[in-house]
Protein backbone atom coordinates (compact mmCIF):
# COMPACT_ATOMS: atom_id res chain seq x y z
CA UNK A 1 0.00 0.00 0.00
CA UNK A 2 2.71 2.21 1.10
CA UNK A 3 6.35 2.07 0.23
CA UNK A 4 9.61 4.49 0.60
CA UNK A 5 12.50 4.34 -1.17
CA UNK A 6 15.86 5.67 0.17
CA UNK A 7 13.70 8.64 1.97
CA UNK A 8 16.20 11.45 2.95
CA UNK A 9 14.78 14.62 4.75
CA UNK A 10 16.67 17.40 5.78
CA UNK A 11 16.61 20.82 7.77
CA UNK A 12 19.06 23.28 6.40
CA UNK A 13 22.44 21.13 6.97
CA UNK A 14 21.06 18.72 9.22
CA UNK A 15 19.92 15.37 8.31
CA UNK A 16 16.72 14.29 10.30
CA UNK A 17 16.16 11.38 7.68
CA UNK A 18 18.89 9.21 5.61
CA UNK A 19 17.33 7.14 3.30
CA UNK A 20 14.18 5.00 5.03
CA UNK A 21 13.13 1.99 2.93
CA UNK A 22 9.95 0.73 4.41
CA UNK A 23 6.73 -0.64 3.23
CA UNK A 24 3.55 -1.22 4.70
CA UNK A 25 0.89 -4.10 3.10
CA UNK A 26 -2.65 -3.19 3.29
CA UNK A 27 -4.81 -3.45 6.58
CA UNK A 28 -1.54 -3.83 8.18
CA UNK A 29 -0.75 -2.12 11.79
CA UNK A 30 2.91 -1.39 11.47
CA UNK A 31 4.99 1.03 14.30
CA UNK A 32 7.97 3.04 14.06
CA UNK A 33 10.00 3.25 17.56
CA UNK A 34 13.12 4.55 17.92
CA UNK A 35 14.48 7.26 20.54
CA UNK A 36 13.91 10.93 20.64
CA UNK A 37 15.79 13.01 17.56
CA UNK A 38 15.96 9.73 15.70
CA UNK A 39 13.36 10.72 12.73
CA UNK A 40 10.53 9.39 13.94
CA UNK A 41 8.19 12.76 13.44
CA UNK A 42 9.89 13.30 10.13
CA UNK A 43 9.45 10.14 8.65
CA UNK A 44 5.71 10.93 9.09
CA UNK A 45 5.66 14.02 8.01
CA UNK A 46 7.43 13.43 5.09
CA UNK A 47 4.66 10.84 4.24
CA UNK A 48 2.22 13.40 4.81
CA UNK A 49 3.35 15.85 2.89
CA UNK A 50 4.15 18.49 5.75
CA UNK A 51 8.18 18.46 5.56
CA UNK A 52 9.64 18.70 1.57
CA UNK A 53 11.44 15.31 0.71
CA UNK A 54 15.26 15.79 -0.13
CA UNK A 55 16.05 12.59 -2.08
CA UNK A 56 14.30 9.14 -2.34
CA UNK A 57 10.94 8.18 -3.09
CA UNK A 58 7.05 7.67 -1.41
CA UNK A 59 4.62 5.37 -3.54
CA UNK A 60 0.93 5.30 -2.35
CA UNK A 61 -1.09 2.66 -4.14
CA UNK A 62 1.66 2.44 -7.07
CA UNK A 63 1.66 6.32 -6.97
CA UNK A 64 4.25 8.45 -6.45
CA UNK A 65 3.50 11.25 -3.75
CA UNK A 66 6.34 12.96 -2.60
CA UNK A 67 5.88 17.20 -3.07
CA UNK A 68 1.94 16.16 -3.18
CA UNK A 69 0.19 18.97 -0.90
CA UNK A 70 -1.09 17.80 2.18
CA UNK A 71 -4.81 18.91 1.91
CA UNK A 72 -4.30 16.63 -1.49
CA UNK A 73 -3.22 13.53 0.34
CA UNK A 74 -5.76 13.67 2.40
CA UNK A 75 -8.25 13.46 -0.53
CA UNK A 76 -5.90 10.63 -1.76
CA UNK A 77 -6.44 8.54 1.44
CA UNK A 78 -3.63 9.68 3.93
CA UNK A 79 -4.21 11.25 7.13
CA UNK A 80 -2.33 12.16 9.93
CA UNK A 81 -2.57 12.72 13.57
CA UNK A 82 0.49 15.47 14.59
CA UNK A 83 2.48 14.88 17.35
CA UNK A 84 1.02 16.99 20.26
CA UNK A 85 -2.54 16.60 18.32
CA UNK A 86 -3.06 19.95 17.09
CA UNK A 87 -6.81 20.13 18.35
CA UNK A 88 -8.46 23.58 17.22
CA UNK A 89 -8.98 24.80 20.66
CA UNK A 90 -11.34 27.43 19.61
CA UNK A 91 -13.51 25.85 17.66
CA UNK A 92 -15.86 23.37 19.70
CA UNK A 93 -15.38 19.19 19.69
CA UNK A 94 -18.31 18.81 17.30
CA UNK A 95 -16.83 21.16 14.93
CA UNK A 96 -13.04 20.04 15.21
CA UNK A 97 -14.84 16.23 14.92
CA UNK A 98 -16.87 18.00 11.13
CA UNK A 99 -13.68 19.64 9.88
CA UNK A 100 -12.05 16.15 9.55
CA UNK A 101 -14.57 15.40 6.76
CA UNK A 102 -13.95 18.94 4.65
CA UNK A 103 -12.41 16.86 2.01
CA UNK A 104 -15.22 14.25 1.60
CA UNK A 105 -17.82 14.46 -1.66
CA UNK A 106 -20.35 11.78 -0.02
CA UNK A 107 -21.88 14.68 2.58
CA UNK A 108 -24.73 11.42 3.60
CA UNK A 109 -22.42 9.61 5.26
CA UNK A 110 -21.21 12.16 7.25
CA UNK A 111 -23.66 11.97 9.87
CA UNK A 112 -23.28 8.37 10.63
CA UNK A 113 -19.31 8.65 10.80
CA UNK A 114 -19.78 11.57 13.40
CA UNK A 115 -21.87 8.84 15.16
CA UNK A 116 -19.22 5.87 15.07
CA UNK A 117 -16.29 8.17 16.43
CA UNK A 118 -18.70 9.38 18.98
CA UNK A 119 -19.79 5.64 20.17
CA UNK A 120 -15.88 4.66 20.20
CA UNK A 121 -15.31 8.01 22.16
CA UNK A 122 -18.01 8.03 23.95
CA UNK A 123 -16.33 11.30 26.62
CA UNK A 124 -16.47 13.23 23.62
CA UNK A 125 -20.03 13.05 23.67
CA UNK A 126 -20.62 14.91 26.60
CA UNK A 127 -18.60 17.73 25.10
CA UNK A 128 -19.78 18.45 21.83
CA UNK A 129 -20.58 22.13 22.79
CA UNK A 130 -17.59 23.19 24.28
CA UNK A 131 -14.49 24.73 23.18
CA UNK A 132 -12.05 21.77 22.25
CA UNK A 133 -9.32 23.37 24.00
CA UNK A 134 -11.19 22.67 27.72
CA UNK A 135 -10.52 18.99 26.76
CA UNK A 136 -8.00 17.01 28.62
CA UNK A 137 -5.05 15.75 26.94
CA UNK A 138 -6.32 12.24 27.00
CA UNK A 139 -9.93 14.15 25.44
CA UNK A 140 -8.00 15.95 22.56
CA UNK A 141 -5.58 12.75 21.75
CA UNK A 142 -9.01 10.80 21.00
CA UNK A 143 -10.78 13.92 19.38
CA UNK A 144 -7.76 14.60 17.06
CA UNK A 145 -8.28 10.75 16.24
CA UNK A 146 -11.65 10.65 15.48
CA UNK A 147 -11.07 14.16 13.78
CA UNK A 148 -8.54 12.42 10.97
CA UNK A 149 -11.34 9.26 10.79
CA UNK A 150 -13.82 11.58 9.60
CA UNK A 151 -11.69 11.90 6.33
CA UNK A 152 -12.24 8.17 5.88
CA UNK A 153 -8.35 7.98 5.63
CA UNK A 154 -6.65 4.59 4.19
CA UNK A 155 -3.74 4.96 5.53
CA UNK A 156 -3.60 6.30 9.04
CA UNK A 157 -0.35 7.67 10.29
CA UNK A 158 -0.53 8.48 13.85
CA UNK A 159 2.24 10.39 15.72
CA UNK A 160 3.21 9.95 19.55
CA UNK A 161 -0.51 8.37 20.41
CA UNK A 162 0.65 7.87 24.28
CA UNK A 163 2.93 11.14 24.41
CA UNK A 164 1.86 12.60 27.89
CA UNK A 165 -0.76 10.36 28.91
CA UNK A 166 -1.61 8.68 31.45
CA UNK A 167 -0.92 4.59 31.46
CA UNK A 168 -5.05 4.01 31.59
CA UNK A 169 -5.68 6.27 29.14
CA UNK A 170 -3.13 5.42 26.44
CA UNK A 171 -4.57 1.81 26.85
CA UNK A 172 -7.66 3.26 25.99
CA UNK A 173 -6.08 4.80 22.77
CA UNK A 174 -4.17 1.35 21.77
CA UNK A 175 -7.82 -0.13 22.24
CA UNK A 176 -9.22 2.06 19.78
CA UNK A 177 -6.20 1.54 17.31
CA UNK A 178 -7.11 -1.92 17.74
CA UNK A 179 -10.69 -1.16 16.77
CA UNK A 180 -9.98 0.50 13.86
CA UNK A 181 -7.68 -2.55 12.56
CA UNK A 182 -11.16 -4.85 12.62
CA UNK A 183 -12.79 -1.55 9.99
CA UNK A 184 -10.26 -2.11 7.64
CA UNK A 185 -7.64 0.48 8.13
CA UNK A 186 -4.08 0.66 7.82
CA UNK A 187 -2.03 2.14 10.47
CA UNK A 188 1.19 3.22 10.59
CA UNK A 189 2.06 4.62 14.62
CA UNK A 190 5.83 6.10 15.66
CA UNK A 191 6.03 5.87 19.60
CA UNK A 192 9.17 6.59 21.92
CA UNK A 193 7.63 3.87 24.21
CA UNK A 194 8.42 0.72 22.35
CA UNK A 195 6.38 -1.75 24.60
CA UNK A 196 3.11 -0.56 23.36
CA UNK A 197 3.89 -0.06 20.19
CA UNK A 198 5.69 -3.40 19.57
CA UNK A 199 2.14 -5.08 21.04
CA UNK A 200 0.06 -2.79 19.02
CA UNK A 201 1.60 -4.04 15.38
CA UNK A 202 2.14 -6.14 13.55
CA UNK A 203 5.81 -5.58 12.53
CA UNK A 204 7.79 -2.54 13.83
CA UNK A 205 10.69 -0.67 11.98
CA UNK A 206 13.04 0.50 14.80
CA UNK A 207 14.71 3.96 13.74
CA UNK A 208 18.12 5.23 15.48
CA UNK A 209 20.03 8.20 13.80
CA UNK A 210 17.27 8.79 11.06
CA UNK A 211 18.17 5.33 9.39
CA UNK A 212 16.42 1.74 10.36
CA UNK A 213 18.64 -0.46 12.19
CA UNK A 214 16.39 -3.38 13.13
CA UNK A 215 13.10 -4.78 11.44
CA UNK A 216 10.58 -7.53 12.42
CA UNK A 217 7.27 -8.30 14.22
CA UNK A 218 7.55 -7.80 18.18
CA UNK A 219 8.36 -11.59 18.89
CA UNK A 220 11.68 -11.13 16.82
CA UNK A 221 12.29 -7.99 18.10
CA UNK A 222 12.46 -8.85 21.52
CA UNK A 223 14.71 -12.27 20.79
CA UNK A 224 17.19 -9.74 18.99
CA UNK A 225 20.27 -9.96 21.43
CA UNK A 226 19.90 -6.83 23.58
CA UNK A 227 17.90 -4.97 21.12
CA UNK A 228 16.50 -2.54 24.49
CA UNK A 229 19.46 -1.62 25.27
CA UNK A 230 21.76 -1.48 22.43
CA UNK A 231 18.92 1.31 20.82
CA UNK A 232 17.54 3.15 23.37
CA UNK A 233 20.40 2.88 26.11
CA UNK A 234 17.81 1.58 28.56
CA UNK A 235 14.66 -0.65 29.48
CA UNK A 236 11.79 0.31 27.18
CA UNK A 237 8.74 0.12 29.24
CA UNK A 238 5.03 2.03 29.79
CA UNK A 239 5.33 5.24 29.91
CA UNK B 1 -27.08 67.29 26.05
CA UNK B 2 -27.50 68.06 22.52
CA UNK B 3 -23.71 68.52 22.28
CA UNK B 4 -22.88 65.19 24.18
CA UNK B 5 -25.37 63.10 21.83
CA UNK B 6 -24.40 65.02 18.62
CA UNK B 7 -20.76 63.81 19.61
CA UNK B 8 -21.62 59.70 20.34
CA UNK B 9 -23.14 59.59 17.10
CA UNK B 10 -20.46 61.25 15.22
CA UNK B 11 -17.68 58.81 17.53
CA UNK B 12 -20.50 55.65 16.74
CA UNK B 13 -20.28 56.48 12.69
CA UNK B 14 -16.37 57.35 12.83
CA UNK B 15 -15.81 54.36 14.41
CA UNK B 16 -17.83 52.20 12.72
CA UNK B 17 -16.06 52.95 9.71
CA UNK B 18 -12.46 52.07 11.56
CA UNK B 19 -13.80 48.98 11.99
CA UNK B 20 -14.91 47.97 8.78
CA UNK B 21 -11.34 49.16 7.96
CA UNK B 22 -10.10 47.10 10.86
CA UNK B 23 -11.93 43.86 10.10
CA UNK B 24 -10.62 43.74 6.18
CA UNK B 25 -6.65 44.06 7.99
CA UNK B 26 -7.63 41.49 10.85
CA UNK B 27 -8.96 38.80 8.62
CA UNK B 28 -5.91 38.42 6.31
CA UNK B 29 -3.78 38.78 9.67
CA UNK B 30 -5.81 36.18 11.43
CA UNK B 31 -5.33 33.52 8.06
CA UNK B 32 -1.42 34.53 6.81
CA UNK B 33 0.12 36.57 9.38
CA UNK B 34 0.49 39.21 6.75
CA UNK B 35 -0.26 42.62 7.92
CA UNK B 36 -1.51 44.17 4.57
CA UNK B 37 -0.74 48.01 4.18
CA UNK B 38 -2.09 47.61 0.47
CA UNK B 39 -5.89 47.35 2.20
CA UNK B 40 -5.88 50.83 1.84
CA UNK B 41 -5.02 51.07 -1.92
CA UNK B 42 -8.12 49.18 -2.37
CA UNK B 43 -10.22 51.17 -0.50
CA UNK B 44 -8.39 54.17 -2.71
CA UNK B 45 -9.05 51.88 -6.05
CA UNK B 46 -12.48 52.15 -5.40
CA UNK B 47 -12.41 55.89 -5.12
CA UNK B 48 -10.82 56.35 -8.45
CA UNK B 49 -13.08 54.10 -10.24
CA UNK B 50 -16.03 56.51 -8.52
CA UNK B 51 -14.00 59.33 -10.29
CA UNK B 52 -14.20 57.39 -13.73
CA UNK B 53 -17.29 56.44 -13.61
CA UNK B 54 -18.65 59.32 -12.34
CA UNK B 55 -21.93 60.71 -14.75
CA UNK B 56 -23.27 56.81 -15.17
CA UNK B 57 -26.07 55.61 -13.14
CA UNK B 58 -24.89 55.62 -9.68
CA UNK B 59 -26.03 51.83 -9.38
CA UNK B 60 -23.84 51.44 -12.30
CA UNK B 61 -21.01 53.70 -9.69
CA UNK B 62 -20.96 51.74 -6.95
CA UNK B 63 -21.19 47.83 -8.44
CA UNK B 64 -18.29 48.84 -10.81
CA UNK B 65 -16.23 50.28 -8.05
CA UNK B 66 -17.21 47.40 -5.91
CA UNK B 67 -16.14 44.95 -8.24
CA UNK B 68 -13.10 46.18 -9.01
CA UNK B 69 -11.79 46.39 -5.68
CA UNK B 70 -12.81 43.06 -4.90
CA UNK B 71 -11.14 41.73 -8.11
CA UNK B 72 -8.32 43.73 -7.33
CA UNK B 73 -7.96 42.48 -4.04
CA UNK B 74 -7.92 38.49 -5.54
CA UNK B 75 -5.22 39.51 -8.25
CA UNK B 76 -3.38 40.86 -5.07
CA UNK B 77 -3.30 37.65 -3.31
CA UNK B 78 -2.48 35.62 -6.33
CA UNK B 79 -0.25 37.71 -7.84
CA UNK B 80 1.77 39.67 -4.98
CA UNK B 81 1.42 37.32 -1.95
CA UNK B 82 0.57 33.43 -3.13
CA UNK B 83 4.21 33.83 -3.96
CA UNK B 84 5.71 34.74 -1.14
CA UNK B 85 3.54 32.10 0.80
CA UNK B 86 6.18 30.78 2.53
CA UNK B 87 7.75 33.61 3.46
CA UNK B 88 8.01 35.13 6.76
CA UNK B 89 5.91 37.62 8.00
CA UNK B 90 8.64 40.54 7.50
CA UNK B 91 8.63 39.70 3.91
CA UNK B 92 5.29 39.69 3.37
CA UNK B 93 4.78 43.32 4.96
CA UNK B 94 7.49 44.85 3.01
CA UNK B 95 5.76 43.25 -0.15
CA UNK B 96 2.61 44.77 1.20
CA UNK B 97 4.18 48.14 1.66
CA UNK B 98 5.44 47.66 -2.03
CA UNK B 99 2.43 46.72 -3.28
CA UNK B 100 1.00 50.07 -1.95
CA UNK B 101 3.40 52.17 -3.21
CA UNK B 102 3.29 50.78 -6.81
CA UNK B 103 -0.81 51.03 -6.63
CA UNK B 104 -0.29 54.71 -5.48
CA UNK B 105 1.88 55.42 -8.05
CA UNK B 106 0.01 53.79 -10.85
CA UNK B 107 -2.50 55.94 -9.91
CA UNK B 108 -1.03 58.83 -10.09
CA UNK B 109 0.43 58.14 -13.42
CA UNK B 110 -3.17 57.66 -14.77
CA UNK B 111 -5.24 60.72 -13.07
CA UNK B 112 -1.95 63.02 -11.66
CA UNK B 113 -1.39 64.15 -8.38
CA UNK B 114 -4.11 67.22 -8.11
CA UNK B 115 -6.68 66.05 -5.78
CA UNK B 116 -10.03 64.89 -7.41
CA UNK B 117 -13.36 65.22 -6.55
CA UNK B 118 -16.82 63.23 -7.42
CA UNK B 119 -20.23 63.36 -5.85
CA UNK B 120 -21.77 60.03 -4.95
CA UNK B 121 -25.02 59.86 -3.19
CA UNK B 122 -25.73 63.29 -2.59
CA UNK B 123 -28.39 63.01 -0.93
CA UNK B 124 -26.63 60.37 1.83
CA UNK B 125 -25.46 64.19 2.94
CA UNK B 126 -28.10 65.46 4.20
CA UNK B 127 -29.70 65.60 7.90
CA UNK B 128 -32.10 63.85 10.11
CA UNK B 129 -33.54 66.67 12.46
CA UNK B 130 -34.37 65.00 15.59
CA UNK B 131 -35.07 67.02 18.69
CA UNK B 132 -32.53 69.80 17.44
CA UNK B 133 -29.85 66.78 17.03
CA UNK B 134 -28.83 67.15 13.37
CA UNK B 135 -27.42 63.41 12.22
CA UNK B 136 -26.45 63.30 8.67
CA UNK B 137 -28.09 60.48 6.54
CA UNK B 138 -24.55 58.92 5.92
CA UNK B 139 -24.03 58.22 9.76
CA UNK B 140 -27.21 55.99 10.03
CA UNK B 141 -26.12 54.33 6.68
CA UNK B 142 -22.60 53.90 7.94
CA UNK B 143 -23.66 52.39 11.39
CA UNK B 144 -26.53 49.99 9.79
CA UNK B 145 -24.25 48.81 6.81
CA UNK B 146 -21.30 47.75 9.31
CA UNK B 147 -24.13 45.99 11.81
CA UNK B 148 -25.47 44.18 8.96
CA UNK B 149 -21.69 43.28 7.80
CA UNK B 150 -20.98 42.56 11.41
CA UNK B 151 -23.63 40.16 12.14
CA UNK B 152 -22.93 38.71 8.77
CA UNK B 153 -19.30 38.01 8.97
CA UNK B 154 -20.33 36.24 12.66
CA UNK B 155 -22.78 34.38 10.97
CA UNK B 156 -20.43 33.48 7.82
CA UNK B 157 -17.74 32.18 10.45
CA UNK B 158 -19.81 30.36 12.91
CA UNK B 159 -22.30 28.49 10.44
CA UNK B 160 -20.65 27.84 7.27
CA UNK B 161 -18.52 24.65 6.75
CA UNK B 162 -15.85 27.52 4.32
CA UNK B 163 -16.19 29.95 7.50
CA UNK B 164 -15.50 27.15 9.95
CA UNK B 165 -12.39 26.10 7.53
CA UNK B 166 -11.25 29.51 7.97
CA UNK B 167 -11.42 29.70 11.71
CA UNK B 168 -9.78 26.56 11.98
CA UNK B 169 -6.94 27.72 9.30
CA UNK B 170 -6.62 31.33 11.20
CA UNK B 171 -5.83 29.04 14.53
CA UNK B 172 -3.53 26.72 12.61
CA UNK B 173 -2.71 26.67 9.37
CA UNK B 174 -0.53 23.64 8.95
CA UNK B 175 -3.15 21.88 10.82
CA UNK B 176 -6.13 23.12 8.69
CA UNK B 177 -4.16 21.50 5.14
CA UNK B 178 -3.63 18.46 7.31
CA UNK B 179 -7.20 17.91 7.71
CA UNK B 180 -8.20 18.91 3.97
CA UNK B 181 -8.22 22.44 4.07
CA UNK B 182 -7.70 23.92 0.82
CA UNK B 183 -5.28 26.53 1.61
CA UNK B 184 -5.39 28.70 -1.57
CA UNK B 185 -9.27 28.59 -1.32
CA UNK B 186 -9.45 29.74 2.08
CA UNK B 187 -6.85 32.54 1.66
CA UNK B 188 -8.90 33.71 -1.78
CA UNK B 189 -12.15 33.77 0.23
CA UNK B 190 -10.37 35.88 2.64
CA UNK B 191 -9.20 38.21 0.64
CA UNK B 192 -12.41 38.11 -1.41
CA UNK B 193 -13.98 39.63 1.80
CA UNK B 194 -11.33 41.76 2.41
CA UNK B 195 -12.49 43.35 -0.93
CA UNK B 196 -15.89 43.50 -0.16
CA UNK B 197 -15.35 45.10 2.95
CA UNK B 198 -12.92 47.72 1.46
CA UNK B 199 -15.22 48.51 -1.48
CA UNK B 200 -17.96 49.49 0.91
CA UNK B 201 -15.76 52.02 2.71
CA UNK B 202 -14.54 53.17 -0.77
CA UNK B 203 -18.47 54.42 -1.18
CA UNK B 204 -18.89 55.79 2.14
CA UNK B 205 -15.29 57.61 2.16
CA UNK B 206 -16.58 59.32 -0.83
CA UNK B 207 -19.86 59.61 -0.32
CA UNK B 208 -18.43 61.82 3.27
CA UNK B 209 -15.49 63.67 1.58
CA UNK B 210 -15.79 63.69 -1.98
CA UNK B 211 -12.57 64.33 -2.14
CA UNK B 212 -9.84 61.94 -4.09
CA UNK B 213 -6.05 61.11 -3.72
CA UNK B 214 -3.72 58.53 -4.51
CA UNK B 215 -2.40 58.58 -0.68
CA UNK B 216 -5.97 58.76 0.55
CA UNK B 217 -5.71 55.57 2.09
CA UNK B 218 -3.00 55.81 3.90
CA UNK B 219 -4.02 57.12 6.70
CA UNK B 220 -7.34 55.34 7.11
CA UNK B 221 -5.25 52.02 7.20
CA UNK B 222 -2.74 53.57 9.54
CA UNK B 223 -5.13 54.08 11.95
CA UNK B 224 -7.32 50.55 11.43
CA UNK B 225 -3.91 48.90 12.20
CA UNK B 226 -4.05 51.14 15.54
CA UNK B 227 -7.28 49.72 15.92
CA UNK B 228 -6.57 46.00 15.20
CA UNK B 229 -3.26 46.12 17.61
CA UNK B 230 -5.74 48.08 20.70
CA UNK B 231 -8.49 45.23 19.64
CA UNK B 232 -5.88 42.34 19.63
CA UNK B 233 -4.48 40.71 16.63
CA UNK B 234 -5.74 37.64 15.20
CA UNK B 235 -9.09 38.55 16.78
CA UNK B 236 -11.90 39.37 14.54
CA UNK B 237 -14.20 41.02 17.04
CA UNK B 238 -11.01 42.48 18.72
CA UNK B 239 -10.59 44.39 15.09
CA UNK B 240 -14.11 45.44 15.26
CA UNK B 241 -14.23 46.54 19.47
CA UNK B 242 -10.37 48.20 18.49
CA UNK B 243 -12.00 50.17 15.43
CA UNK B 244 -14.97 51.71 17.41
CA UNK B 245 -12.82 52.55 20.34
CA UNK B 246 -10.06 54.76 18.23
CA UNK B 247 -13.00 56.24 16.88
CA UNK B 248 -14.68 57.46 20.21
CA UNK B 249 -11.10 58.20 21.16
CA UNK B 250 -10.54 60.19 18.05
CA UNK B 251 -13.99 61.98 18.46
CA UNK B 252 -13.66 62.82 22.31
CA UNK B 253 -10.23 64.13 21.96
CA UNK B 254 -11.70 66.40 19.11
CA UNK B 255 -14.26 67.31 21.51
CA UNK B 256 -12.17 68.17 24.31
CA UNK B 257 -8.89 69.29 23.28
CA UNK B 258 -8.43 73.11 22.74
CA UNK B 259 -8.55 74.79 19.74
CA UNK B 260 -5.02 75.38 19.31
CA UNK B 261 -4.11 71.60 20.05
CA UNK B 262 -6.64 69.97 17.75
CA UNK B 263 -4.45 70.23 14.53
CA UNK B 264 -2.66 67.29 17.31
CA UNK B 265 -5.12 65.15 17.29
CA UNK B 266 -3.95 62.45 15.80
CA UNK B 267 -1.00 62.58 17.95
CA UNK B 268 -2.67 62.69 20.84
CA UNK B 269 -4.12 59.12 19.39
CA UNK B 270 -1.02 57.63 19.19
CA UNK B 271 0.57 58.79 22.32
CA UNK B 272 -3.03 56.60 23.55
CA UNK B 273 -1.91 53.61 21.69
CA UNK B 274 1.57 53.37 22.88
CA UNK B 275 0.41 54.27 26.50
CA UNK B 276 -2.05 51.54 26.04
CA UNK B 277 0.67 48.96 24.07
CA UNK B 278 2.68 49.49 27.14
CA UNK B 279 0.06 48.44 29.87
CA UNK B 280 -1.72 45.46 27.78
CA UNK B 281 0.51 45.05 24.48
CA UNK B 282 -1.67 41.32 23.49
CA UNK B 283 -4.55 44.22 23.05
CA UNK B 284 -7.76 43.72 24.47
CA UNK B 285 -8.68 40.12 23.16
CA UNK B 286 -6.24 37.95 22.70
CA UNK B 287 -7.03 35.89 19.01
CA UNK B 288 -6.08 32.72 19.45
CA UNK B 289 -4.15 32.93 15.48
CA UNK B 290 -1.51 35.65 17.28
CA UNK B 291 0.96 32.70 17.67
CA UNK B 292 3.84 31.73 15.22
CA UNK B 293 2.63 31.02 11.94
CA UNK B 294 3.55 27.51 10.66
Amino acid sequence: MLATEELSVTYGNILALGGVSLRIEEREIVSVIGPNGAGKSSLLNAIAGVVPVASGSIEFEGQTIAGTAPEELVRLGISLVPEGRHIFGGLTVAENIRIGAVARRDRNAIDGDVERVLAMFPVLRERLRQPAGKLSGGEQQMLAIGRALLARPRLLLIDEPSLGLAPLVVSEVYRAIADLRAEGVTILIVEQSATRALEAADRTYVLASGSIVMAGDAAELRAEEGFEDAYFGYKARDP
Amino acid sequence: MTFVLQNIVDAISLGALYALTALGIGLIFGIMRLINFAHGELIMLGAYALFFTFGMHEAIMGLVAMALVIVAAIVMERVAFRPLRRANPATLLIASFALAYFLQHLVLLIFGARPKSVTFLYELSEYFVVEGLRIPKLQVVTIAITIVLLVGLVVFFRRSSIGTQMRAAAEDFGMARLVGVRANSVIAIAFLLSGVLAGIISLLYVVQTGTLTPRMGVSLVLVAFVATVIGGMGSLVGAAVGGLVVGVLTVALQAVLTVELRPYRDAFVFAVLIGFLLVRPQGLLRGRSARERI
